[in-house]
C-alpha cells in the first residue's frame, strides 16, 4: 500500500476508536444527560498533549479544550506517569471548561514509553454546589458551581484512590450515577486503550507516531495554505453577552483579528472584566472558539487535529472574562465561546463575505428542572433531574435559509431534548408541546431558521429551575443586512399567567416551581442573510403556508402580500416593499477621533428627533448597518440635546473601530434599526 | 397435472435480476440472469421465469428480494403521506432531538434532509397517555372525523399514527387508527406501536412514517406480482425476505414494509452463512459486490450481526434489520475525472442498460467491468450469462477518452488505478462493518460473491490484510441462493422486566410462553406446522440505571438467574470495557424471534471433475502482465490447489486470484482463498 493510502487508513483507525469511545460511552452510560443527551466527548492525544483526533459527533468544545488540559497536566506530572494511572481533571483554570464536565486522560503505553492520552470528558449531571445540577445563572463564585478537580491522579499503577473518589461522589447529588458516569468513562478508556495497542502492533510502534506526525503536519499545511489566500490586515468585531446574570450591565468581547501571511492573531485585548457571575472561562477556551470558527470558515473537510491550531496564535490577558482567575464562576462557558465565536465570524466575515452565517443562540442554553422524586422519602439521592438545552434555529447564509431547531456547525451532534417518554419515566413531568417556534428566525433575503418552543408541565411538589443562557436579551446577528433571530425565552406558566422566573432574563437560579406550573422554552432563530426585502415571494408564501412565518410577518417585514389562495399578489407585494424602503432611517455616519464606548457599551448618538423616528428611547439597544458591513454594529442610543434645527439629517459620530467594524467612511449613509422589538 | 417441485429463489438486484430454481424431483438446480427493469420488476420476475421455462404450476415455494422500498425511499417517489400525532408533537418528526444526523460538523451550509411528511400534513390530535400508560385523554370522535375529512381534501396516499407512550398502551393510538382506517377507505393507515412497541417517540414516529411513506408502494407493487404470478397458476405463496434475514409473506409485507430495506442485500448473507457452514468457516465479512453498489456485513459464528437502531437515509428506522453496510460502487460504476483531476468511482452506474462499454449496447463511459477487461481479467473470448460478448475495441475506447480528460496515455495503468479506487472503497466498506464495531477484519474470512464480487474480493482482502478469502459456488446467484434458503422469520418483542432480585423464574416462564405462543400462532397464520418452528429467546440486559441494554441469549429450561448475571457482566466487561458487579442487574425486554423452517433443497456442490485439470493460459495485467492460467470452475475436482496468478470462470462469475495466494477447493465446492505471499503491512 502506498504511503497516502496507508496515512488515510491510519487517520480512519484514529477517528474510529474515537467513535467507537464515544458509542460505548452512550450505551454504557448511567445518566440520562450522556444517553439521552450525549453531553460528552472523546479524543485522543499525542503524549505530549497535542489533538490526534475527536469523533464525528463529538463536541470541538469539550475537545479542543484537551491539549492544554493535558498540558497542565504534564506540568503537574511530568515524567511521573506510569502504566496503569488514571487522571481527572475539570478546573477550567488549568485547562477545564465548566466544573459539570469531567475529563479522564487515561495514558496509553507502548514499548514502556508514554505514547497518547485517550481522553474522555462527559457531562456530569451534578458536580454538587449550590443549586441541583451545579449550573445556575445566579453564583457568585465558582465554589457555588461545585468540586474543583485540578489535574489529579486518580489511579495510580492500576490502584483506584478509593478515598478521593468516595470523597468526590458523597459531595455530589445522585452519587450512584456519579459513579456510573465514572466507571463508563473507565470502561470506554480501556477499550481505547487496547485498540489503540492493537493499532500500534498493526502498524508497527514508530511507524504510527510518525504517521500521526506526519498527518498533524499535513493538517496544518492546509490550515496555512487557506490563511494565506485571506488579505492580509487587521479585522475588528464586537459582541456581546446579555448579562452576568446580576447586573444589567452587558459583556463586551472586542476581537482584532490580524491575518499576517499564513498566520492569524486573535486579540482579545478591551473585552469587559471577569465578573462574579457565571459567564466566564479559562484560558483554554479563546483558541477553542477561534479554532472553531476559522475551521469551519477555512478547512471544515479535513479531519481535525492540533495542526489545524498551529497557525492561530491567541492574544488574551488574563482578568478578563475570557481568561478568568479563581474564584470567577465559569458555569457560562458554552456562552462565552459562543461570543468568541461570533466575533470571529463577523471578523474573518469581512475579509471573507461569501462564508457569513447568520448568529446562533449564543450558547447551551442549560436548563435544570429538579426536585425531589415523588414518594421516594427524603433521600438525597432520590431526587430527579431533567437537563436539556434546547437547539435553536441556525443562521442564514448567502446561498441558503438556515435549519429550524438543530446543533449547529461548531457544535457536536448531541441530542438537545430527552425523548418525552424518556423524561416523562425519569422525572414527575408531562412534555406538553415541542414544536417550531413560529416568527422566530431572523429575517433576511435568507431566512435563520426558527428556535422550538417547548412546554413542559410539572407534576410534583418542590421542584426548582434553574436556567443559564444568554441572548435573552441581546437577539443572535443577522449578517450582510439581515435581520436579527428573536431572543432565547424562559418563562414559567402558571395558571394561565407568565411569570418571569427571574429578574435578568436568561440567568435563573432554583426558581420555585408549582404543581401545574408549566415551564416554557423558547430558542433562539438564527440571523437572517441579506434585506428581507430582496427575499424571493413565493419563500415567503411557502413560509406561510407551513406556518414558520406569519401573514402579518410576511407583510410587515418582507413586503409579501398574499392572496387568499396561498399565492402572492405581485402588484401590491412590489408597492409594499417600495413603500417599506423609503419608510427606513438613513442617516450619513461622520468621523470621530475616538469610539465612543461607556465600559462594556458602545454607544451611539442620536438627536431626539432620530430617535424618535427609529423609535427608540436613551439607553435602548440600536444597530447600525452598512451595505459594506459583514454585520450590523451594535449601539446603545444616547439621545443627545435638541441642536438648531438645520433640517438636515445630523450625521452619526462613529470612531475608528466603528468604522472598521462597518466598512464605512465618513459621508456614508447606513440604516439604524431598532432592537428589542422582539423581545415579548 | 404437474406436481409442484421447484423451489424459487429471486433477487432483483440495480443491475440485473437473478433466478434460481431448485427441482426438487431432479435435484437439479437451474439459474437464470435478466436485466432489471426500473419501474417494473415484477417484469423481471416473469422474465427470468420465462427464460427457464418452468410451468408456473409446478412451482412449490417462492421467495423474492425485493429493492422496492429502498428505491422508493432513495428517489424520493414514496406517498404523499400524512401523520397524525399527539397534541403539540407534530413537530417532532421534523426537528427530531435537535441532533443533525447527517455530518455536518464545521459545516456552514449543512442543511437539514426534509421530513418525508412536511409540516402541512402532520396533524395534532388532542388525545394523551401517561408514561405508566394511564389514558389521561381519549381522542373525539368528532375531532377524528374532522381530521379523515382534512386528510381526505389533502388527497393523503398513506397515514402514519403515533402517539407519544403508546408503546406503553396503545389503546389510544389503536381507536385513532381504526377509526381512521374505517374512514379513509383503502389509504392505509399505520401504527406505530403495532409496527415497533419500542420506547422513544421520535425514532417511533420516524418508523412509522417510512412505513406509511412506502406503503402504497410495495401495496402496488406486490399486487401486481401476485397478479401475474397468479394469472399464470402460481398456487405457491409468495414470500418476501424482510430486513431481518428471515422471509415474511406478501401481506406482512405491505403492512410493515419498513421491514424490507434491506430485502435484497439479506439474501445474500444469509446464502453466505449457508456455503460457508458448508465450508467450516465461522466467522466471516460478507461481500457483495454487484454492478451498481456492494453490501458487507459481519457474521460472527455463523450469526449474522443484527441492529436495531437503524437509520436509513436521514432517517431513523427501528425495525430490527441485519448490519450491511452499503456503498454505491460496483462494476458497473462509472469512472470520471473529478474537477480536482482526481480519479472518481461512482456512485453512477452504467447499469443494465445501456451496461458498461464493453457491453456494446451504446454505453460509452468507463466503467470497473471495462478497467477488468483491459486488464485481461475479463475475456473478450468467453460469453457473459446471456450470451454477451464484451467488446475490448468498446472498454479501450473509453478509457482512451478517461486518459485525454486526465492528460495521460498509458489506459493499462489508468484502468489498474481505477481498480485500485475502487478497491480502497470497497475495503472501507469493510471497515465500517468491523473496526468501526470493534471488531479486526484479519479475523474473519471475506466471502465474495455477486456478479463482480470474485474479481474484486482478493484485492480488498489483501488491501486489509486478512489472510481467507471463500469463493462460493455460483457467486453470481449467491442473493437469490439465499433466498431460496430462507426461513420465515418473526421478531416479537415485550417489555417486561425489573431487577434480578425482585423477578422470578417463574413469572419469566410465563411471559416467554405467551410469547412463544404468539409466535407460534404467527407461524402457523404463516402456514408452517408446529413441528417446524423454533423459537430464540434473548434478554434485554442492563444495570439498573442503564438506559442501553445487551441481548443475552435466554432458554426457558434455565432454573435460576445465576447464569444469566454471568453472562451478561461477562458481555458489559467484554462490550464496555468493565463489569459492575456489584450493581443490581435488570431485564428490559423479552425478545423473540419464531422462525418457521421451511424444506430447503440439499444443496451438494461437489465436485464431479476427476482429472486434473489444464486451463488455458492469457496475459493478465497484476503490476505487471503474468502468463495467468485460466480455469473453468467446472473442471477443478474437489481438494484441487492452485496458485495465483490465475482465473477461475463459470457462469455469473470470474475469480481473479493475485501472486501471493494459493486456491484450494473444498469439499463443499467452495473456494477457499489463503494468503501466503510474503508479510505485508495490512
Amino acid at each position: 500500500m502506498n504511503e497516502i493510502g496507508r496515512l488515510e487508513l491510519i487517520r480512519e483507525s484514529l477517528v474510529a476508536v474515537v467513535n467507537e469511545m464515544r458509542a460505548n460511552v452512550i450505551r454504557s452510560s448511567y445518566s440520562s444527560i450522556i444517553y439521552e443527551g450525549h453531553d460528552f466527548s472523546c479524543g485522543l492525544t499525542t503524549a505530549d498533549g497535542r489533538l490526534v483526533a475527536q469523533g464525528d459527533a463529538d463536541n470541538p468544545i469539550h475537545i479542543f479544550a484537551v491539549p492544554y488540559s493535558t498540558v497542565e497536566l504534564l506540568k503537574v506530572f511530568g515524567s511521573d506517569i506510569h502504566e496503569g494511572d488514571i487522571f481527572l481533571q475539570n478546573d477550567p483554570y488549568t485547562g477545564g471548561t465548566h466544573l459539570n464536565d469531567v475529563l479522564m486522560l487515561y495514558p496509553v503505553f507502548h514499548a514502556g514509553k508514554l505514547a497518547m492520552f485517550a481522553a474522555t470528558r462527559c457531562h456530569w449531571g451534578d458536580v454538587g454546589g449550590m443549586t441541583p445540577g451545579s449550573l445556575s445563572g445566579r453564583v457568585t463564585e465558582i465554589y457555588q458551581e461545585g468540586l474543583r478537580i485540578v489535574p489529579t491522579r486518580i489511579c495510580e499503577r492500576g490502584r483506584m484512590n478509593e478515598a478521593y473518589l468516595t470523597l468526590l461522589f458523597d459531595n455530589m447529588r445522585i452519587r450512584d450515577e456519579r459513579r456510573g458516569d465514572f466507571n463508563t468513562m473507565l470502561g470506554a478508556s480501556r477499550k481505547a486503550a487496547q485498540h489503540i495497542e492493537r493499532l500500534f502492533g498493526r502498524f508497527g510502534g514508530s511507524a504510527f507516531l510518525d504517521a500521526i506526525e506526519e498527518l498533524i503536519a499535513r493538517s496544518e499545511k492546509v490550515m496555512r495554505e487557506r490563511i494565506a489566500e485571506i488579505p492580509d490586515g487587521t479585522y475588528h468585531a464586537e459582541t456581546y453577552l446579555d448579562s452576568n446574570g446580576h447586573s444589567p450591565d452587558p459583556l463586551a468581547v472586542r476581537l482584532a483579528l490580524t491575518v499576517a501571511g499564513n498566520r492569524l492573531i486573535a486579540d482579545f485585548t478591551g473585552s469587559s472584566p471577569q465578573t462574579k457571575g457565571p459567564t466566564n472561562v479559562g484560558p483554554a477556551m479563546a483558541l477553542n472558539a477561534v479554532a472553531s470558527l476559522v475551521k469551519s470558515y477555512l478547512d471544515p473537510q479535513t479531519p481535525v487535529n492540533h495542526g489545524s491550531f498551529n497557525p492561530i496564535e491567541v492574544i488574551n490577558p488574563a482578568g478578563s472574562f475570557l481568561n478568568a482567575t479563581l474564584p470567577a464562576p465559569c458555569g457560562g462557558m458554552v456562552e462565552c465561546r459562543a461570543v468568541m465565536i461570533a466575533a470571529v465570524c463577523i471578523a474573518l466575515g469581512r475579509a471573507l463575505p461569501e462564508k457569513l452565517i447568520g448568529d446562533l443562540k449564543g450558547g447551551a442554553n442549560h436548563v435544570y428542572i429538579s426536585g425531589p422524586r415523588p414518594g421516594r422519602g427524603q433521600d438525597e439521592s432520590r431526587i430527579f433531574l431533567l437537563y436539556e438545552y434546547p437547539a435553536g434555529g441556525t443562521g442564514a447564509t448567502s446561498r441558503a435559509d438556515g435549519n429550524h431547531v438543530v446543533r449547529a456547525y461548531p457544535e457536536g451532534d448531541f441530542n438537545v431534548v430527552q425523548a418525552a417518554e424518556i423524561a416523562e419515566m425519569q422525572c414527575p413531568v408531562r412534555v406538553e408541546h415541542y414544536g417550531i417556534r413560529e416568527d422566530s428566525g431572523g429575517d433576511g433575503e435568507w431566512r435563520g431558521g426558527c428556535g422550538m418552543r417547548r412546554d413542559i408541565r410539572v407534576l410534583a411538589e418542590g421542584a426548582s429551575l434553574s436556567v443559564l443562557a444568554d441572548h435573552a436579551i441581546i437577539p443572535p446577528f443577522g449578517v450582510a443586512g439581515g435581520h436579527s433571530g428573536a431572543t432565547n425565552r424562559f418563562v414559567v406558566v402558571r395558571r394561565g399567567e407568565v411569570i418571569q422566573p427571574s429578574p435578568i432574563p436568561g440567568k435563573v437560579g432554583g426558581f420555585k416551581l408549582e404543581v401545574g406550573d408549566i415551564v416554557r422554552l423558547e430558542s433562539s432563530g438564527g440571523g437572517g442573510w441579506g434585506d428581507p426585502l430582496r427575499r424571493d415571494p413565493d419563500h415567503v408564501a411557502r413560509d406561510v403556508f407551513l406556518g414558520v412565518v406569519s401573514s402579518e410577518r410576511a407583510r410587515t417585514i418582507y413586503g409579501v402580500v398574499l392572496a387568499g389562495d396561498g399565492s402572492f399578489d405581485a402588484a401590491a407585494t412590489h408597492r409594499e416593499r417600495e413603500r417599506l424602503r423609503a419608510s427606513r432611517v438613513a442617516i450619513p455616519v461622520a468621523h470621530a477621533a475616538t469610539d465612543d464606548l461607556e465600559g462594556p457599551r458602545r454607544c451611539l448618538q442620536l438627536s431626539p428627533a432620530q430617535a424618535a423616528r427609529i423609535g427608540v428611547g436613551d439607553g435602548d439597544l440600536v444597530e447600525v448597518v452598512s451595505a459594506r458591513g459583514a454585520s450590523a454594529l451594535r449601539c446603545w442610543a444616547r439621545l443627545a440635546e435638541e441642536k438648531g434645527a438645520s433640517g438636515r439629517p445630523e450625521p452619526l459620530a462613529l470612531g475608528p473601530i466603528g468604522h472598521a467594524t462597518l466598512g464605512t467612511a465618513a459621508g456614508d449613509l447606513v440604516e439604524v434599526r431598532r432592537l428589542g422589538a422582539r423581545l415579548s | 397435472m404437474s406436481e409442484a417441485r421447484f423451489i424459487i429463489g429471486i433477487d432483483v438486484g440495480g443491475t440485473f435480476t437473478d433466478l434460481l430454481a431448485y427441482d426438487e424431483a431432479a435435484q437439479r438446480l437451474y439459474s437464470a440472469k435478466v436485466p432489471s427493469l426500473p419501474g417494473a420488476q415484477w417484469k423481471g420476475v416473469l422474465d427470468a421465469l420465462a427464460e427457464l421455462q418452468i410451468e408456473f404450476s409446478t412451482i412449490r415455494a417462492f421467495v423474492h428480494g425485493t429493492t422496492i422500498a429502498t428505491n422508493a425511499l432513495l428517489e424520493r417517489k414514496g406517498a404523499r403521506a400524512a401523520l397524525v400525532t399527539t397534541k403539540g408533537f407534530r413537530d417532532a418528526l421534523e426537528i427530531g432531538k435537535g441532533r443533525r444526523l447527517t455530518g455536518g460538523l464545521f459545516d456552514t451550509t449543512w442543511r437539514r434532509p426534509p421530513p418525508l411528511v412536511p409540516r402541512d400534513r402532520r396533524h395534532e390530535i388532542d388525545e394523551r397517555v401517561a408514561a405508566d400508560g394511564q389514558v389521561l385523554t381519549i381522542a373525539e370522535p368528532a375531532e377524528i372525523e374532522r381530521l379523515a375529512a382534512t386528510l381526505r381534501a389533502q388527497n393523503v396516499e398513506a397515514v402514519a399514527v403515533a402517539f407519544v407512550n403508546s408503546y406503553r398502551n396503545d389503546d389510544n393510538e389503536r381507536a385513532v387508527t381504526q377509526t381512521l382506517q374505517r374512514l379513509l377507505g383503502r389509504v392505509p393507515v399505520t401504527p406505530s406501536a403495532a409496527l415497533i412497541p419500542e420506547r422513544g417517540e421520535f425514532e417511533r414516529t420516524s418508523t412509522a412514517v417510512l412505513n406509511a411513506y412506502l406503503t402504497p408502494v410495495m401495496v402496488a407493487y406486490l399486487d401486481k406480482l401476485s397478479g401475474e404470478m397468479a394469472a399464470r397458476g402460481v398456487r405457491a405463496p409468495i414470500n418476501i425476505m424482510g430486513s431481518n434475514g428471515g422471509a415474511m409473506t406478501l401481506e406482512k409485507a405491505a403492512e410493515r414494509c419498513a421491514g424490507t430495506f434491506l430485502s435484497g442485500p439479506v439474501g445474500g448473507v444469509v446464502g453466505a452463512v449457508d456455503v460457508s457452514r458448508g465450508a467450516d468457516e465461522r466467522d466471516l465479512v460478507t461481500f457483495d459486490m454487484g454492478g451498481t453498489s456492494t453490501d458487507v456485513a459481519l457474521v460472527q459464528n455463523l450469526s449474522p450481526r443484527m441492529s436495531h437502531d437503524n437509520q436509513i437515509d436521514a432517517y431513523p428506522l427501528r425495525m430490527p434489520q441485519l448490519d450491511i453496510h452499503t456503498i454505491g460502487a460496483g462494476g458497473g460504476s462509472i469512472v470520471w475525472v473529478g474537477p480536482d483531476k482526481t480519479l472518481r468511482i461512482g456512485p453512477q452506474s452504467a447499469g443494465a442498460v445501456p451496461g458498461p462499454a464493453c457491453y456494446g449496447r451504446g454505453g460509452t463511459e468507463p466503467t470497473i467491468s471495462d478497467a477488468n477487461l483491459l486488464l485481461g481479467r475479463l475475456s473478450p473470448m468467453r460469453p457473459l450469462a446471456g450470451g454477451l460478448v464484451l467488446d475490448a475495441t468498446a472498454a479501450q475506447t473509453a478509457f482512451a477518452g478517461l486518459a485525454r480528460a486526465l492528460g495521460v496515455d498509458d489506459t493499462v495503468a489508468l484502468a489498474q488505478a481505477a481498480i485500485a479506487v475502487a478497491v480502497a472503497k470497497m475495503a472501507g466498506a469493510v471497515r465500517e462493518v468491523s473496526v468501526h464495531r470493534g471488531f479486526d477484519p484479519r479475523d474473519f474470512t471475506l466471502v465474495c460473491f455477486g456478479g463482480a464480487g470474485p474479481m474484486h474480493g482478493f484485492l480488498v482482502a489483501e488491501e486489509l490484510g486478512m489472510q481467507r478469502v471463500l469463493i462460493p459456488r455460483y457467486p453470481g446467484h449467491l442473493s437469490a441462493l439465499g433466498q431460496m434458503m430462507a426461513d420465515l422469520r418473526r421478531d416479537f418483542v415485550k417489555a417486561w422486566g425489573g431487577r434480578l432480585s425482585e423477578l422470578s423464574i417463574a413469572a419469566l416462564k410465563t411471559e416467554t410462553d405467551a410469547l412463544r405462543n404468539q409466535g407460534a400462532a404467527a407461524l402457523a397464520e404463516d402456514g408452517i406446522p408446529p413441528t417446524r418452528h423454533v423459537h430464540e429467546f434473548a434478554l434485554d440486559m442492563r444495570y439498573a440505571g442503564q438506559s442501553f441494554t445487551l441481548p443475552i441469549a435466554w432458554s426457558p429450561a434455565e432454573k435460576g438467574f445465576g447464569p444469566l448475571r454471568q453472562a451478561f457482566d461477562a458481555r458489559h466487561e467484554e462490550t464496555f470495557g468493565y463489569a459492575d458487579r456489584t450493581n443490581e442487574a435488570e431485564i428490559v425486554n423479552i425478545r423473540l424471534v419464531s422462525i418457521g423452517e421451511v424444506a430447503k433443497p440439499a444443496l451438494a456442490f461437489r465436485s464431479q471433475a476427476q482429472v486434473t485439470p489444464t486451463g488455458e493460459r492469457r496475459a493478465v495485467w497484476f503490476a505487471s502482465w503474468y502468463e495467468t492460467t485460466v480455469y473453468a470452475r467446472a473442471d477443478l475436482p474437489t481438494g484441487y490447489r492452485f496458485a495465483g496468478p490465475a482465473i477461475v470462470e463459470e457462469t455469473g462469475g470470474t475469480t481473479i486470484v493475485p501472486p501471493g495466494w494459493t486456491v484450494q477447493v473444498h469439499d463443499s465446492g467452495a473456494l477457499v482463498g489463503r494468503f501466503e505471499g510474503s508479510r505485508r503491512q495490512p
